[in-house]
């Protein structure tokens, strides 16, 4: 429909043209005004529009250039074939015009194709990193243990079983990721969204992330005002978790964690900044896509996929998730929530 | 105590194993089951004081055996499940599961898991109405609540939740279970007026309301109210 606006438009701006020009130029010079809009409609549009364009722009010079002005005469063979090489012109260049289109979809689908696998290849790596290390320390732990454990003291074996222990939770939180994204990837997650309380989500992932967050110190500070969100709460809660994990993995021991939310303008703002050694600003925007660990991170493991899992998450929820310098050095990694219109609260009578 | 005897069902072998030697070595009698049909056989034939039931089985549901032991035992029952079955673990529970945990997970935490679900078979027997929470405490049957010696005013509907959960003390209780018990079944979908009052609670209770140590949130699923004394 917008193209046979166009073949209109093209016409009556030809004309408009053309009459501007009548007298100065040759009614030949006037015809290619004509031909440019053609060409014009042929390059933006499909075939329909530019023979349109051809059809309405013969017309249109027939009618008020050629003499007779204001009538037809279209038994001058001139003017037929005037029509004819504005016709063939629309139609080989709207041809060409498809074809270069057909050649860029092709191009976007190939380079599409292309970031698959370049993706697929990183969680190849990925795995196979961050897979094998921990498989290579339990088979060593555990062979230790059932072959020579009779000879060992006790505290050794305690130690072996141990990190046998952490390796295996390591590489469990690792596989949920890898299928987190997966799952998140293919569009597989159904949100169970529920009014929730993000105090209570902070509650609980400090709780299950006690742990991995010892070495730092973390300060809690929740805006009064905080209104409940409408979220799928354990995606929430592994969002915000991916961030304070990521947090603490990437400052040295006993650095400030600060975990705040608070709302501004139509959302809640939540955020875990850290004081640590902060990142460059090409960094700020890669960190939160896939497999990205840093090139200079060596054996850190895991940060490839937490950040990206992180901003799929809140992208369901039609928030955004970013990361800021600090003022005073050190990293905000930050995401919105939109906030909703609660329902009634419930009414109790005082006692 | 004479030891207790716990049905394990469960369908991988090597999961019942450490199951096994773990609950043994607590002194606990262990019966096995490697399928839904089994497990709600044995049951019924080696009543056992507490079931550990995985929610991954071959043949049936792990929720079928809840519902078929439920029909006539008021045993604990602790499921095991996958993480990202957050759905599987609520419906369990709504069928009348008592508490969850989510693999892998450490035999510790297993061990807690069971000891407080048989400790809470015990105190149903007697009854006790009153909760040490760190420096409050609360006497659910007189109503009466403080904290650091000074008197707390805490709303019916505060009693009645603060009562639910008290009768599954140290075990999870659902949103849905929570919402239908305190404001009846009509309202089990309510889950923002349990923000609301969870809140108001750990305001009125928790020394720290933003990190509580007894009225505890279980994402997604409910809450979880642990005291002193349990």
């Amino acid at each position: 429909m917008m193209g046979y606006a166009w073949a209109v438009g093209a016409t009556l701006s030809c004309t408009a043209a053309g009459l501007l020009m009548r007298g100065r130029f040759d009614l030949v010079n006037i015809a290619m005004v004509y031909l440019l809009g053609v060409v014009i409609v042929a390059l933006r549009f499909s075939r329909g529009p530019a023979v349109a364009t051809a059809l309405l722009s013969v017309a249109a010079f027939d009618f008020v250039f050629v003499p007779p002005q204001g009538a037809f005469d279209v038994n001058d063979a001139q003017y037929l074939l005037t029509f004819a090489i504005m016709l063939a012109v629309g139609v080989i260049i709207s041809r060409l015009t498809q074809h270069v289109r057909a050649r860029e979809r092709a191009q976007a689908k190939l380079e599409a194709q292309a970031e698959t696998e370049r993706v697929r290849s990183a969680l190849l790596a990925s795995i196979s990193h961050d897979l094998r290390t921990p498989l290579a320390v339990m088979a060593g732990a555990s062979s230790t243990l059932a072959e020579r454990g009779e000879q060992m003291g006790a505290a050794e074996r305690r130690a072996l079983a141990q990190s046998l222990f952490a390796q295996a939770r390591e590489m469990s939180e690792q596989v949920a990721k890898v299928l987190q994204m997966t799952r998140l990837e293919s569009g597989a997650i159904a949100l169970a969204r529920d009014w929730d309380s993000l105090a209570e989500i902070a509650e609980a992932v400090l709780r299950r992330l006690r742990e991995r967050l010892a070495g730092h110190r973390v300060i809690v500070e929740l805006a009064d005002d905080l209104p409940l969100v409408r979220v799928d709460a354990s995606l929430i809660e592994q969002a915000l978790g991916n961030l304070l994990e990521n947090a603490a993995q990437h400052t040295p021991p006993d650095t400030l964690i600060r975990l705040r939310a608070r709302p501004a303008g139509g959302e809640v703002v939540v955020s875990v900044e850290d004081f640590g050694p902060g990142l460059s600003d090409a960094e700020l925007e890669r960190v939160f896509a896939k497999f990205h660990r840093g090139a200079t991170e060596g054996a850190d493991s895991g940060m490839g996929l937490g950040l990206s899992i992180c901003r799929a998450i809140v992208g369901l929820h039609g928030g955004r998730a970013w990361a800021e310098q600090l003022p005073g050095g050190g990293t905000a990694f930050r995401f919105s929530l939109p906030i909703e219109q609660a329902p009634d609260a419930p009414v109790e009578a005082a006692a | 105590m004479s030891a207790a005897t716990i049905l394990v069902v469960e369908d991988e072998p090597e999961i019942r194993r450490f199951l096994r030697s773990s609950l043994a070595s607590e002194g606990y009698r262990v019966v096995e089951s490697a399928n839904a049909r089994r497990g709600a056989i044995d049951a019924g034939t080696h009543k056992p004081d507490l079931a550990i039931v995985d929610l991954g089985l071959p043949d049936f549901d792990g929720k079928e055996v809840i519902r078929q032991i439920r029909a006539w035992s008021p045993m604990p029952i602790v499921v095991l499940s996958a993480r990202a079955q957050e759905s599987a673990k609520i419906q369990a529970l709504d069928a009348g599961a008592d508490d969850y945990i989510t693999k892998p997970f450490g035999v510790g935490e297993l061990l807690a898991r069971v000891r407080v679900a048989l400790r809470h078979l015990k105190r149903t027997d007697k009854g006790s109405s009153t909760l040490v929470l760190g420096t409050a405490k609360v006497d659910l049957e007189k109503r009466r609540a403080t904290r650091d010696g000074a008197d707390v005013h805490l709303t019916p509907i505060e009693f009645r939740l603060l009562g639910c959960l008290a009768r599954h003390l140290g075990m999870v209780v659902t949103h849905r279970q929570l919402l239908s018990e305190v404001w009846g079944p009509s309202h089990a979908a309510h889950t923002h007026y349990l923000r609301i009052y969870l809140k108001q609670l750990r305001d009125k209770l928790e020394a720290d309301p933003v990190r509580p140590k007894y009225l505890i949130t279980e994402t997604g699923v409910g809450y979880r109210l642990l005291s002193d004394d349990a």
